[in-house]
């Protein structure tokens, strides 16, 4: 896998999703998919960047990345303390609807194949499955 | 970002926001990408928008390409201020993937959406 670790700044956290997303270009990926990666990159960014590392300018954000032509798998960390995904209040509820924040998770499972947290919740992993590809 | 004026934008580089006040309404269009740098900067402009006695804002949305969490978050802060003096949100002609996207959260649950800006700010659908 490709790795690029960027300071805890939105501004650098564009680095590795001009990256990506040329990679994905090159490798011949539709702009439907390029959406999908581009939206969970800018949700897993900003996690990073705002709870994992409570933008503290100090910490970075661990990326890395491997795309082929049959998938891409990309591998969002931070230096922050953790926290559980289950705990996140589904934004589509009623009682949710109106909050300003809390949609990021929901839109990554929402666009891609896998969205798995490890090491307790400082590294969420993004999968995306080329379903165009001929069997 | 500068508070909107009567007729102002906020740019970045690939984002735009045009805001045309016309009486007790005003018409926001969101021109471009807005990735979650310009997002922040989007609040700023809603909530300062939404705090004057405005009866409805129409967000034009049939130019924006790309919009992320924080940008949705940027319209519904709006929409939360705009709803203390009795104000209206409305939604106009979003592309494909942003009508996706509003779906899949089920914005479009809490806000109304329009085919143009005109019948957004008649209120009539």
């Amino acid at each position: 896998m490709k790795e690029i670790t960027v300071p805890n700044d939105l501004s650098a956290a564009k680095q590795p999703e001009d990256l990506i997303l040329e990679e994905l270009s090159r490798c011949g990926y539709d702009q439907n998919v390029s959406f999908a990666i581009k939206l969970a990159l800018e949700e897993a960014m900003t996690n990073a960047f705002r709870h994992g590392n409570k933008c503290d300018p100090c910490k970075c954000i661990h990326v890395r990345y491997a795309i082929t032509p049959e998938r891409i798998e990309i591998e969002v960390g931070d230096e922050g303390e953790g926290f559980c995904p289950d705990e996140v209040p589904d934004p589509t509820l009623p009682e949710f609807i109106d909050r300003p924040h809390g949609r990021g998770i929901m839109l990554m499972k929402a666009y891609l194949d896998e969205v798995t947290y490890g090491d307790n919740g400082t590294r969420v992993r993004l999968v995306k499955v080329n379903n165009k590809q001929e069997s | 970002m500068s508070t909107p004026s009567t007729s102002g934008h906020l740019s970045g580089e690939s984002f735009r926001v045009d805001v045309d006040r016309r009486d007790d309404s005003a018409v926001v269009r969101l021109i471009g990408s807005c990735e979650m740098l310009e997002a922040e900067r989007l609040t700023e402009c809603m909530v300062t928008l939404a705090q004057e006695s405005m009866k409805v804002i129409a967000v034009d949305l049939s130019q924006l390409d790309f919009i992320e969490s924080t940008g949705l978050g940027a319209i519904i802060a709006g929409h939360l201020r705009l709803r203390h003096h009795q104000g209206e949100l409305r939604l106009v002609g979003p592309q494909k993937p942003i009508l996706r996207l509003l779906e899949l959260t089920r914005l479009t649950q809490l806000f109304h959406v329009y085919p143009s800006v005109e019948a957004a700010l008649a209120g009539s659908r």
